[in-house]
Parts: structure tokens; sequence; C-alpha cells
């Protein structure tokens, strides 16, 4: 247990520090912008509520896949390596092509995606969709992140999101810009 | 200021209400607001504790999302409470991430702190809750809460407690004013009774009985007490008033001793029953010149002449010692400087047991009687001696008349005619009668000198002396005396013969026809023997019972009854001389009894006559 809390302690202090070194004043730099949204990435999973179905059996991870090329690098591997959310692991995937139906619970779509319009539709219920700018929202994206301040903020279409049985937190939607 | 024990009780009572009443509603104030202020702690951390979890609640995800305005926002709704004075949100190392404070509020937040906290300070409470989203710490919330709330409370319940501590002290005050009545009154009523009866002494007064509670026991009681002390002062006015009456009679007695004491021409005294004399009469200071002071106890001894005093003080020991009167005769020494004789009498006055209580004496002043007396002494010790020489010197010439007269009868007696040897008959006759006066003369004067007293005689051989020398006479008159056995008495013998002597010749003497019956019998009577001397002549006439005693006294000039008239006159002086007396029983024809009583001893004092009578 104490090896545990040691542990926990040293990746909670890496994530925030992160969050808080970088996500303040360093949005331009994109690596540590990436770091930020990359932290946000696994706090979503934290303040959404998936549909039973969607999840797979206990015990299996929750699947965050990055469609595109992916901007994060190793940052957002070390940031959910270890966690546990409601008692999954979280797992990265790295996918170039829309993912199969209940293979992944958070779509992180990446600026490389062009048909971003076509893709969300096509996906199955039960998948959080976060990608970037207003315009992800519009194309029927749920989360989008965006840039306010030089601060890392988002955006929430909460219409998608209840389309595709996705609860999410008040707390979330309260922290949000715009709530559509 | 006064002690609280010194004030009215109707104060007391009040004090005691009030003071009860406020204590039991300020303990009562006192309990509430403390108990109060626990529970509201307890409600305080509960609600705040509450709040906390609220707020850090709804910071989870500002903190995840590092979203301070969101925090701050969510932070600001503690303004609903207005005693939350700041709230901070840290993040898990402790950096500030959002604060909100109360407007005008004094203080930042409090450090952050590590670990949950509850901590009440004096004026503020202190709470850190642990922000936690999915088990992990992401924050740390601290309340800082205003504990000025409870002093509020506490200031609001004091006040309350004082508002209704005045208002029920007030009722109190009213209600016991009415209450207190009922004990107050019948204590001021037994307070009015005390004081008057102390005030008029009149234990007449009774107390009122209003209650039947303690105090009417105690009125009872007090009105008992008071019925006891009247009934104790009634009996003691009464015994005083016997006292007095008692003082008064006793004083009126003793000024009607007095009165009388001072009015009697006597000297009065009065001693103690120990023989100090306390009491002189007027007629002392005026005798003695002096003062009471100098003659009171045994003062008087002063004025005693030199000579009388050792006796007179033995004399008065005596009496003192055994209640004897005493009875003397001394001299006092006048104002003047002379001695004057007097009687003093004193006698024990007694008590109904019998002791002595006072002595009381007079003085009487016998000088001049005394003088007199002396006086008289010395005259009838001359006229004794003058007589004793008249006889003595008488009975030369007598005898010679008689024995020439009796040689003229013999010789010539041829040559006397009748009428001579008539004359010549006379003058014989004459002569011895003559002589036997003057022996009968000088017996009596001789008595006036008289022996000392010697052994006891034994009065038959002193009567048996008598009748031989009256034999001739006993034979002539052919009379028969007889007598009983006779005792001892104490007389010279010489003296007793002449009375036996006396009274027998005139039994011889005054006879009747028939021949003279004599008899001489004696009886004791106390200390002394009563002779009797008795015959069959021809008795005394009852008025010459006493006059026959007197020298010269004849009852009978008739010549048959020849007599000198001195003999009975002998018989009283000899027998009175001995202490004792001599009386006749008779009625005339019936005889008579002579009686004489003589001492069975001599006395054991000299009498002042015998002793007088030897000079």
């Amino acid at each position: 247990m104490k090896h545990g809390l040691g542990t926990f302690l040293r990746k909670s202090a890496i994530s925030l520090c992160l969050l808080l070194c970088f996500g303040k004043a360093a949005a331009a730099d994109d690596s540590i912008e990436y770091q930020v949204k990359a932290a946000f990435l696994l706090n979503f999973t934290k303040f959404v509520e998936w549909p039973a179905d969607s999840l797979g059996a206990p015990g299996s991870p929750i699947t965050v896949c990055i469609l595109g090329d992916d901007p994060f690098g190793h940052t957002l591997d070390q940031i959910v390596g270890g966690e546990l959310v409601n008692g999954r692991k979280l797992a990265v995937q790295r996918i170039r092509r829309t993912p199969a139906p209940g293979s992944c619970q958070l779509l992180f779509v990446s600026t490389s995606e062009k048909e971003i319009a076509r893709t969300l539709p096509a996906l199955g219920p039960g998948v959080l969709t976060v990608g970037e700018g207003e315009s992800f929202l519009r194309d029927g994206g749920m989360i989008a992140f965006t840039i306010e301040n030089r601060r890392v903020r988002f955006r929430i279409n909460q219409t998608a999101a209840q389309r595709y049985g996705l609860k999410l937190s008040s707390k979330l939607l309260s922290l949000a810009r715009t709530v559509e | 200021m006064r002690a609280f024990s010194d004030i009215p009780i109707r104060q007391k009572l009040i004090v005691a209400i009030m003071a009860t009443n406020t204590v039991a509603l300020l303990l009562a104030g006192l309990g509430i607001v403390v108990s109060d202020s626990f529970l509201f702690r307890g409600y305080l951390a509960r609600d705040l504790s509450a709040l906390a979890h609220v707020v850090a609640d709804n910071s989870t995800a500002a903190l995840a999302f590092n979203d301070p305005r969101a925090a701050t926002e969510t932070l600001s709704a503690l303004r609903a409470k207005s005693h939350v004075l700041a709230a901070c949100i840290y993040e898990a190392n402790g950096t500030m991430f959002a604060r909100y404070a109360r407007p005008n509020a004094p203080s930042g937040c409090p450090a952050f702190a590590a670990q949950d906290e509850l901590r009440f300070n004096r004026t503020d409470l202190v709470l850190s809750r642990a922000i936690m989203l999915s088990g992990r710490r992401v924050g740390t919330l601290v309340v800082l809460y205003d504990l000025g709330e409870i002093a509020e409370r506490m200031k609001l319940y004091g006040g309350t407690v004082l508002l209704v501590v005045l208002v029920s002290g007030l009722v109190a005050f009213l209600l016991s004013s009415k209450l207190r009545a009922v004990i107050a009154t019948p204590i001021f009523q037994l307070v009015r009774a005390t004081t008057s009866v102390s005030e008029t002494s009149d234990y007449g007064i009774r107390a009122a009985k209003l209650s039947d509670d303690e105090l009417g026991v105690l009125v009872d009681r007090f009105n008992e007490m008071l019925a006891g002390i009247q009934s104790r002062d009634n009996n003691l006015k009464k015994a005083l008033h016997d006292r007095e009456e008692a003082l008064r009679d006793a004083e009126k007695a003793r000024e009607r001793f007095r009165f009388m004491a001072e009015s009697m021409p006597q000297k009065i005294f009065t001693a103690t029953p120990n023989g100090d004399i306390d009491y002189f009469n007027r007629q002392w200071f005026e005798f003695s010149g002096l003062p009471f002071e100098e003659i009171k106890g045994w003062g008087w001894t002063q004025f005693v002449h030199p000579a009388d005093l050792e006796e007179n003080i033995e004399r008065w020991l005596h009496s003192i010692k055994t209640g004897e009167p005493f009875l003397f005769q001394h001299r006092f020494r006048r104002a003047d400087g002379l001695y004057r004789w007097h009687l003093s009498r004193v006698r024990a006055m007694r008590d109904a047991s019998g002791d002595i209580t006072m002595w009381i004496g007079s003085n009487t002043e016998i000088h001049e009687q005394k003088e007199k007396e002396d006086e008289l002494r010395r005259a009838n010790e001359d006229l004794q001696q003058f007589a004793y020489s008249a006889s003595h010197d008488l009975q030369e010439p007598i005898r010679n008349v008689a024995v020439y007269s009796e040689i003229v009868a013999r010789r010539y007696h041829d040559r006397l005619d009748d009428d001579g040897k008539l004359f010549l008959g006379f003058l014989t006759e004459g002569g011895r009668r003559l002589a036997t006066l003057i022996d009968d003369l000088l017996a009596y004067t001789r008595l006036g000198v008289i022996d000392e007293p010697t052994a006891p005689v034994d009065s038959s051989v002193v009567l048996e002396h008598a009748l031989s020398s009256l034999a001739e006479a006993i034979r002539e008159s052919n009379a028969t005396v007889t007598y009983d056995s006779l005792p001892e008495v104490c007389m010279g013998d010489a003296h007793l013969q002449q009375v036996f002597q006396n009274l027998i010749s005139n039994a011889l003497k005054y006879r009747k026809e028939e021949p003279p019956q004599i008899h001489v019998s004696a009886v004791r009577e106390g200390a002394t023997w009563r002779f009797a001397v008795q015959d069959n002549g021809i008795g005394i006439d009852a008025q010459y019972k006493e006059t026959i005693f007197g020298v010269f006294k004849r009852l009978h000039r008739d010549a048959r009854y020849s007599g000198t008239g001195i003999g009975l006159a002998i018989c009283q002086r000899v027998v009175e001389r001995y202490g004792g007396r001599i009386w006749v029983e008779s009625a005339p024809g019936e005889g008579a009894t002579f009686f004489f009583t003589a001492p069975e001893s001599y006395p054991q004092s000299r009498s002042a006559t015998i002793s007088s009578a030897g000079s």
C-alpha cells in the first residue's frame, strides 16, 4: 500500500504539474498544450457516464482512441498509465479508420481528419467524441477543445452526447463555455 | 450596611425569594446557554461539514479542468452563509486555487492543511476537507466560519435570560408581597405583642394566633409563657406586697418599740444573739454622753466601773452562752464622770423554734435607793448596836432590882405590912418581867449577829434541848408534847432552838382549860423542810394572822397570858434570816398551827443581807 500510495502521489503530482504549469501559460506551446489536453481527456472520463452496454465486461478498460495523427505523443500514455476510472483501467489506441462499435469509449478526432462530418455519425452509441475547434461540434462532435485567453477550454454539444446515450456530469457542463 | 441577619424579616423574605428566583433562573439560563452552545457547535459542525462536502464535490470538476473561476463561483455560493468569513480551495500541492471572502471579512483563508479537520478556535471555526475525484485527492477546501454567531446567540440568550429574570423577579416581588404577609403578619403580631408587653409590663396581653403552622405553635407557646409569667408576676407582686406589709409591720413594731424605749425613764438597749449591743435608747446617750458608735457592740464596757467590769463581762458571757437571764448590779460612769449604781436586767427574746433572736435589756438607776438602803442599814445597825448595848447595860441594874427585891422580900418579910408585901410583890414581878424582856430583846438584837454557816443540825436534838429548857413550864401546864422524827436542817442550833422554844412556849401560854396537846412535825417541800407546831389552844382570829409577828404585838392584855411580845418577832426574824418564812393557820377555839420553813442546805452564794449583817 505504501508503494501504491507513493506511486499515486507521484503520478498525481506529475499530471497536476502538467496541468497547472503548462495549462495556464503555455497553450501556445504545442507540447504543453497537448499535455493539458491529454489530462483533460483523462478527466473527461471521470465526468461522463457511459451506457452500461458500451463499456464491456467489468474490469475491461476504457479505451481512448486517437483517430488520425497523434498530437499527444507519449504524454497521453504517461498520463493515463495506471489511472483507474470507476474501477477500470484506461487504454490508448491510435487508429486510422472509423472504429468498430464498442471498440472505443472515447474517440479523440485529430485535426488531421477531414471527413469528420461523415465519420461521426458512423460511430455507434456509447462513444464520447472529443475534437478540436468549434466546428467539431457543428460536425456532430460532443466536446471540443478551444483556446481562450491562452488557456485550454472546452465546449460541449450536449444534444449530441444525449443522442448517443452519454450522460455528461453537470459539473462538466458547468465548466463548458457553451453547451448546445 | 447592615448585616443580612439584622434586617427585618419582611426584607429577608423578599431577599430570599428574589435571590432564590434570580439564582434559579440564572442557573437555568446558564444551563440553557451552555448546553445550547455545545449543541449549537455540534449542529454547526455537522452543517458546515455537509456544506463543505457539497462545495468540495462541486469543485471537483473545476479542479480537474483547472477552472478557478468556476471554483470561485462555487465558493461564492457560501455567501448565503453570512458567518462564513472565507473559503479557499487549495490544489493538491497546496497552491491556492480559488478563494472566497465575505465582504468586509477581516482575515484571509487559513493555511493549507494536508489533513481533514474541524477545529474550533476562540472566535472561529476552521474546517479542512479534501476534495476527492475518483479516489484521488485533487484539492483541499478550507472554510473559516465566524463563531461570532455563537456569541450572538449567547448574547441573545443572555438577554432573554436577563429579561426573564427581570420579569419573573418583578412577578415574584409582587407575588411575594402577598405571600410574605402570610409569614410576616403573624410575626409582626408576635413582635407587636412582645413589644407592648415589654413596654407596658402588662402580662395580660396575648398575641393573636393567625395560623396553625409553626408560627401558630409559637404564638400559643408565647401566650402560654405569658400566662405563666403573668401568674408568676402576680404571685411575685403578692409576695412583694406581703413582704412590704410584713416589713411595714416590722417597721411599725420597731417604731413602737423605739418609741416605747425612748419614752421610758429607764435605759434600754438591745443586743444581737451573740451579745453585740446594737441599740441604746436616748437615755443612754444622755447618761453616758457618748455617741452610739463608741458604745455599740462591746463599747459599753468603757463606762462600767472597773471594779464591776470583770464580773459583769463574766456574767454577760454566761448569759449569752446559756441563754439565761442576766441580772446584775453595777456602776456606770455618768457623763460628768461620776459612777451611778444600776440594776441591769437582760432577757433573751426567742422565736417560735426557741432560738434567741435578740436580747432586750434595761438598766434601772438604783443609786439613790442603794444609798438609802445603805443609810438605812447603817441606821439599823446603829439601832441594833444601841439596843444591844442598852439591853446589855440594863441587865445589871435590873438583875440588881430583882435580886435585891427578893432579898427584901425574904429578909424583911416580917416587917412589911400587907401593902408593903403587895407592892414588893409588884416590884419583884416587874423586875422579873423586865429581866425577861431585856433577855428577849438581847436575843432579838443578837440575831443581827449571825454565825458563819456550820454543819447541818439535827432538828430533833435541837427540839429536845428546847423542851428541856421548857421542862418546868410543861410540867406546870400538864402539857403533852409529841414529835415525829425530824430532819437535819441548815440553821444555827441556837436559832432553831429559839424558834422551837418560842413557838412551844406560846402554845403552852395560850391554852384552854384542858391540858395542852402539842405536836411537832416536818415535811419536805422542795429544797426546804416545812415544820409545823400544832396545838389545841385558844387559836387566833384570822385578822391577826399577820400582826402577831410584829415586835411587842400582843393580842392579849390579859394577865393570864404573860409575855414580852417579842417571841414571834424573834421567830420571824430567825426564819427569814435563813431564807424561810413563818405563818400561822388557825381558827378561834380550834387551836393553832405555826408553820415555818428551814433550808435543807446552805445557799451556794452568800446573800448580801447576810454578808452585810456580818459587819
